[in-house]
């Protein structure tokens, strides 16, 4: 297959637009495989990634770059029962999952 | 409305929560060149596509009216899949988007014939709207 998405780059162009992500602790809902948190996860000071989806973090776990490795941890939870303790982030994004 | 409930709490004050989401909207098909963009047809939504829009959007006006987060700034933009033949579009799209979107036999034969006739570095493309909205938090503690 030869599916490439968004070869324009719009989505972090907006994102970025939208939110100063610098030195963040971010909480992204529903990352799938990653592909919007390699885009944006070097601005923040963390990224906690979570998705339902366990084929889905597994990819992502095996394509995320080396240096991110500190930096972006993934977790298999559910929006509903976030098991996080109060005011952990300062920044959700709900990534194609509302 | 759990899940937003459960964001709201694990947000700092003033924390800031992005809804970032396609929206159905009878996604256009197009073969693209470096010289010309062509408009081949639609894609068609399946009420199931619709139907989350609404529930969406029916959420975030409930979170308003409760005082959990304030809504700010809000737009639309563009994402595109895009294929090099329209043969891999059409497998995409009756493999993985069958739930909720279909493609008539109109717009598949269309963009065959376009990309027939197209200059070589032509790519089959479609092009979703984008909803993008930044809310943030409020500062009042209603018990949560």
């Amino acid at each position: 297959m030869s599916l490439q998405k968004d070869l324009d780059h719009n989505e972090i162009k907006h994102l970025r637009k939208f939110v100063d992500l610098t030195d963040k602790r971010v909480l992204e809902i529903g990352c799938g495989e990653g592909r919007l948190t390699w885009q944006y996860a070097r601005d923040a000071r963390s990224v906690l990634a979570i998705d339902l989806d366990r084929d889905s973090l597994r990819v992502a776990r095996v394509d995320r770059p080396a240096d991110l490795e500190n930096q972006i941890h993934f977790a298999n939870a559910n929006s509903e029962h976030l098991p996080f303790s109060k005011e952990k982030f300062d920044i959700a994004i709900l990534a194609w999952s509302l | 409305m759990h899940a937003l409930e459960e964001i709201r709490r694990v947000l700092v004050p003033n924390g800031i929560l992005i809804d970032l989401r396609p929206l159905a909207d009878n996604w256009r098909v197009e073969v693209v060149s470096l010289r010309e963009i062509r408009r081949t047809g639609r894609v068609e939504d399946l009420p199931e596509q619709t139907n989350g829009d609404i529930a969406s959007n029916e959420a975030m006006k409930e979170v308003e009216k409760r005082g959990w987060f304030k809504r700010g700034q809000d737009e639309l933009f563009p994402f595109f899949y895009s294929w090099d033949t329209p043969s891999e579009m059409e497998e995409f799209v009756d493999d993985d988007w069958s739930d909720f979107v279909g493609m008539e036999e109109d717009t598949r034969r269309a963009t065959r014939a376009a990309w027939a006739v197209a200059d070589a570095d032509s790519r089959v493309r479609i092009g979703v709207e984008i909803w993008l909205a930044r809310w943030q938090k409020t500062k009042l503690n209603l018990g949560l």
